[in-house]
């Protein structure tokens, strides 16, 4: 084999290797960042929830239902970086 | 928590001037969705034309089955009938306006607190008049409404006070004692406009240049209450006919639609001319069909001004819903609903006509 082959092998063997890191970083990027977004969203709404209750403990199945909706982003990014990883 | 609310609310050191306190710590949601739950347990409006239909012990009756119940407990040992209401009034109003302090933070905090100063100035002015037509400490005490940063029992203390140099003295740490100290018995109408410049120079100090949307906001919600208590010292004036230069003093600068020079060059003109200048300003499609230039009464005018000021506050809390607008057009709503319930009282007890009645009301 001469040494232009290999090279050549070397080469797409790094770039292989590559694409697998930066699928990695996709996927946690997709997870971290949706999962910080929910965070923030769930911290704001569940603050606001907290105050209608306390004027009004009707309000707890309401508030607790708009609280967990921005979880479904951190689905999304769970979904989509199975879909990258995968 | 609620002691550190409490020990927050006693020792509010920790502010600087110029209202640089932080942002990030401010809980706009958490309060501005508990204010509008707040909001829910004012009255309606068709409650007013009901209770214009009761009698006193209806009145009574209705109003101690209600959110005000708590607060009717609390003053019954000392007081019956109609007192027993206003005194229970300005008890609720204290408490609910207190608690605003106590649930927010940070810059909501500075400036509902800085908006509140409004009640301890009311309160150090209600027990100078008293001192001034020699009232007992009981009657001055009924008027308190102790909502802003000084306590109930500090203004009780003061209350019972023998004369007004004392009063003046116990408030020698305080930061209206450099206006209060040049009071010499005979100028308390000097003395009051003095404090109420300082209550609004101080509210515009703590907003600073207004950099936030915030801050903006309370600002423009400020200047509007502004210009409505210019236009009405300015009817007033009219009215009276008093249109020397010197009772510019009266005016409040810092109005976001009349300048204090819109406001010299109107009280110079005749009441028609004055009238058709109004045309220009918003508040005219509020006022338009109750001013005339053989007008006999203020207070239907007054009570269309405060009415436009309501509607104004309620219209921007709808355009910018978690900001301090809400909270402010809440405060305005409950004070309005308060003054609302002691005008039917004081006007049922009194034997008033229910027309005249229904002139002061706003709502």
């Amino acid at each position: 084999m001469s040494t232009e082959v290999v090279a050549a092998e070397t080469a797409v063997n790094t770039v292989v290797d590559n694409s697998a890191g930066l699928k990695a970083i996709g996927a946690a990027l997709a997870v971290s960042a949706t999962g910080f977004a929910s965070a923030w969203t769930e911290k704001e709404i569940g603050c606001a929830a907290i105050g209608a209750m306390t004027e009004n403990e009707n309000l707890f199945g309401k508030g607790l239902i708009l609280t967990v909706i921005p979880e479904t982003i951190v689905i999304f990014g769970l979904v989509v970086s199975l879909l990258i990883i995968s | 928590m609620e002691l550190l609310q409490k020990l927050r609310r006693y020792y509010p050191g920790s502010r600087k001037k110029g209202g640089s306190r932080k942002k990030g710590s401010s809980n706009y949601a958490y309060t501005t969705t508990r204010v509008r739950a707040m909001k829910v347990h004012l009255f309606p409006k068709e409650t007013y034309p009901r209770l214009m239909n009761m009698d006193l012990n209806e009145m009574t009756r209705f109003i101690q089955e209600s959110k005000y119940k708590d607060a009717i407990d609390e003053m019954a040992r000392n007081y019956k009938g109609v007192d027993l209401i206003e005194n229970a009034l300005n008890r609720n109003l204290a408490v609910t306006f207190t608690k605003l302090i106590d649930i927010s933070e940070g810059e909501l905090n500075l400036l509902i607190s800085e908006q509140l100063k409004e009640y301890d100035i009311w309160n150090i002015k209600t027990i100078l008049r008293g001192k001034y037509c020699n009232a007992s400490t009981e009657e001055i005490m009924e008027a308190i409404v102790a909502a802003g940063s000084m306590h109930y029992t500090e203004f009780a203390e003061l209350a019972s006070k023998d004369t007004y140099q004392e009063v003046i003295s116990e408030l020698v740490e305080s930061e209206y004692y450099p206006i209060l100290e040049q009071y010499t018995g005979d100028n308390l109408d000097d003395i009051e406009n003095q404090l109420d410049k300082k209550y609004y120079a101080d509210l515009f100090d703590v907003i600073g240049l207004a950099k936030s949307k915030d801050r903006k906001l309370f600002a423009n919600f400020t200047r509007t209450g502004i210009d409505v208590k210019n236009l009405m010292t300015l009817f007033r004036l009219k009215k009276s006919g008093m249109t020397d230069p010197e009772y510019m003093d009266l005016m409040i600068d810092g109005g976001s639609q009349m300048t204090l020079v819109d406001i010299e060059r109107m009280l110079d003109l005749p009441f028609e001319e004055f009238i058709a200048e109004l045309e220009n300003y918003p508040c005219w499609d509020e006022i338009s069909d109750v001013v005339s230039s053989d007008m006999e009464s203020l207070s239907i005018v007054e009570s269309r001004l405060k009415k436009y000021r309501l509607k104004s506050a309620i219209s921007s809390s709808r355009f910018y819903p978690l900001s301090i607008v809400p909270i402010m057009d809440y405060m305005l709503s409950k004070k309005n609903e308060v003054n609302n319930l002691r005008i039917i009282i004081r006007g049922k007890a009194a034997n008033l006509g229910d027309d005249f009645i229904r002139e002061q009301l706003v709502i």
